[in-house]
């Protein structure tokens, strides 16, 4: 049983990440999908669809759910879909080499997932030393 | 431990497809694999581990395996190296 990759964004984001990450990656080894919020989005009416995506990729590991702003709407909404009663946890500030990264690790238990997540958001800073 | 050095061959260096192609080649393999590249080691099953050796073409590098298919391993990577990834054409 494999974990689920749930990416919960603002528009453009989650799909242009999963887009690219798939083109780098040609196969992913995890289910993943992203779901965008809206500008105009209102969280209690949205819940339902978050849901079903979070549903979509549960194979009953549990989900990695990454958001891009943590206090944001699309992250409040995934705070609601974490106390839905599937095993979630939740990681903000995705990135490209943050999902890279967790992917890169598709066998690992939900609850290690976090600390992937996280070495491979920060770690994928450098700073240029020219 | 097997010790192989290998030349970064393709025109765009080891970005990110090519990166991608040689973690999972190495992949199905149990051993332990390094690269280094430009004085720095790093896990050669990570993506991220060796993207951050920004290894460009012409970059010279040295594989590390050690593990009981080591030598399949080693193969795998040279093959896919020599292949220059199936890029250029």
């Amino acid at each position: 049983m494999a974990v689920g990759i749930l990416l919960v964004t603002h528009s453009g984001i989650g799909s242009a990440l999963v887009a690219v990450a798939s083109g780098l990656l040609r196969n992913l080894p995890l289910k993943v999908e992203a779901f965008e919020v809206p500008f105009a989005g209102d969280p209690e009416a949205l819940l339902p669809q978050a849901s079903a995506a979070l549903r979509k990729v549960d194979d009953g590991a549990g989900v990695l759910v990454l958001t891009d702003l943590y206090g944001a709407t699309p992250s409040n909404l995934a705070a609601r879909l974490a106390r839905l009663g599937t095993p979630v946890r939740r990681v903000s500030a995705l990135n490209l080499p943050m999902l890279l990264r967790v992917l890169n690790y598709p066998e690992l238990p939900l609850d290690e997932l976090p600390a992937v997540a996280t070495a491979g958001a920060r770690n994928g800073v450098v700073v240029d030393d020219a | 431990m097997i010790e192989r050095e290998l030349l970064v061959a393709n025109k765009l260096g080891l970005h990110a497809r090519a990166t991608a192609k040689l973690v999972q080649a190495l992949a199905p393999y149990r051993c332990n694999a390094t690269l280094t590249a430009k004085g720095r080691e790093v896990n050669a099953k990570s993506i991220m581990g060796v993207m951050l050796l920004a290894a460009g073409h012409g970059t010279p590098v040295v594989l590390r395996v050690e593990g009981e298919d080591a030598a399949a391993a080693v193969d795998a990577v040279a093959a896919l190296f020599e292949r220059r990834f199936d890029e250029d054409s």
